[in-house]
């Protein structure tokens, strides 16, 4: 019979907190870097050039319907073999980046697109400048509108840098498989782990329910609605 | 670049491969379906550990990587309770649960757009709970479930690749194995990317067709 012992894991549980700073390390720039590849891609896609806006939808479809695995064994292997050697870490962040980056590209161009043509207009009118209307006028509009997907975006990253322990990223996965390899104990390190995922995850649908209320009770148009 | 003309050899390795991936997603889908149909209705009851259940469920296999699922559901379970998994029932056991907590979220949508007004009119004409369900709301929530679960599939799709890790033979695996032999890397990834893609984009345009198809003016 299996006997429960979660302090099996107490010999590996040194090495564990730089698990952890690798997950979120891995994540956190996927998720910086993600954002500027969206900026860029939501450019593409509402640009009036049309081989841009051919480029920004190709890479949206690609990346959305190609397993984010394959991506990283295409960067891992395939870069390797065309003679460019990087580790395991790179390949697995611009993997997550190129992944993450077509999904951001969607919402920001949804964001954007649910602003009318006509407050361009009002507020050109009014003499603003571009980075005027854009601070002014479109992110606060933006920001209200994909805050939500945002946050379930992150949560997507975190989940999906787990993906990186295949190419020997020592992250919080790659931890858990250690320790169910080498004491046996996988229901233990599954929970640890589980635990440490659970906390990442929810702490980000926190912060994005905060930032929903916070938006209610500071919104001039709340009354409105 | 020269493309690998030995990896063309193992065409029919690439097709058994795309064949078990379609096959063990449907199952994952349609298994995952069924359970998450149950955890949606949990969701809506008026009893209040239910929907507590309901919660907790969804939330904690939203909140865990597919691939600790593999992970626990291979060698985990295979340790903890003595049983002997083979890759297959492990995968589309990891499979099923990631795709039921997605297909929880899209029946509880496709039940919530019924309005209540409905289920208030049919209770009043005499029908039971469950009359209720089969003959006014199911019929119309499906409707509207479709077009989401096309997504659930493409996302099932996606993970399935992750199976490889644990042995199972599907087109991720095939992949790998056929990287093995070739020795040739980004052929063997650029093939099995094209088949992933036309898959789910064909997929995905289903879904946008069903999702024209289906509309509900109101």
């Amino acid at each position: 019979m299996y006997q429960f012992n979660l302090s099996a894991t107490k010999s590996y549980m040194e090495v564990l907190p730089a698990a952890v700073v690798t997950t979120l390390l891995l994540s956190g720039l996927a998720i910086l870097a993600s954002i500027f590849v969206g900026i860029a891609g939501a450019l593409c896609r509402t640009s009036n050039v049309r081989v841009l806006r051919f480029i920004g939808g190709a890479y949206v479809e690609l990346l959305r319907n190609i397993p984010l695995l394959i991506v990283i064994y295409l960067v891992y292997f395939g870069l390797a073999q065309l003679g460019l050697r990087i580790s395991g870490f790179t390949s697995a962040l611009i993997a997550l980046t190129l992944n993450a980056g077509a999904y951001m590209t969607e919402m920001i161009r949804g964001g954007l697109a649910a602003i009318g043509k006509g407050q361009f207009e009002a507020a050109r009118s009014q003499a603003m400048t571009a980075p005027q209307i854009y601070r002014y006028i479109v992110m606060p509009q933006v920001f209200r509108i994909i805050y939500a997907p945002f946050g379930n975006l992150c949560i997507g990253i975190v989940l999906g840098s787990a993906l990186a322990s295949i190419v020997g990223v020592e992250d919080v996965t790659s931890w858990m498989h250690t320790v169910g390899s080498n004491s046996f104990r996988y229901l233990e390190a599954f929970l640890m782990a589980g635990a440490i995922y659970l906390a990442l995850a929810q702490t980000i649908n926190l912060l994005r329910i905060g930032t929903g209320r916070w938006l209610l009770s500071h919104s001039p148009s709340a009354t409105r609605q | 670049m020269q493309f690998d003309d030995n990896v063309a050899h193992y065409w029919r390795f690439f097709l058994s491969g795309t064949m078990t991936t379609l096959w063990i997603s449907w199952l994952a889908l349609m298994l995952g379906g069924a359970i998450g149909a149950i955890i949606a209705h949990m969701r809506l009851s008026r009893v209040g550990w239910l929907r507590a259940v309901a919660i907790v469920y969804t939330e904690f296999f939203r909140s865990i990587p597919p691939l600790m699922l593999f992970f626990f559901c291979y060698y985990g379970i295979s340790y903890a309770l003595g049983l002997n998994l083979n890759p297959f029932t492990s995968a589309t056991l990891a499979l099923t649960l990631t795709a039921s907590s997605l297909m929880a979220e899209v029946v509880r949508a496709g039940i919530e757009s019924v309005g209540r007004g409905q289920w208030l009119a049919a209770i009043s004409a005499g029908m039971t709970p469950l009359q209720v369900f089969r003959y006014v709301i199911w019929p119309q929530a499906l409707r509207v479930c479709l077009p989401p679960a096309t997504g659930v599939y493409i996302s099932t799709l996606k993970d399935s690749s992750v199976a490889s890790v644990i042995g199972y033979i599907e087109l991720t695996r095939s992949g790998l194995l056929i990287r093995e032999t070739t020795g040739s890397s980004f052929d063997v990834f650029l093939i099995i990317a094209t088949i992933y893609f036309v898959i789910n984009y064909g997929l995905s345009l289903c879904g946008g067709a069903l999702e024209r198809r289906f509309r509900i003016v109101h």
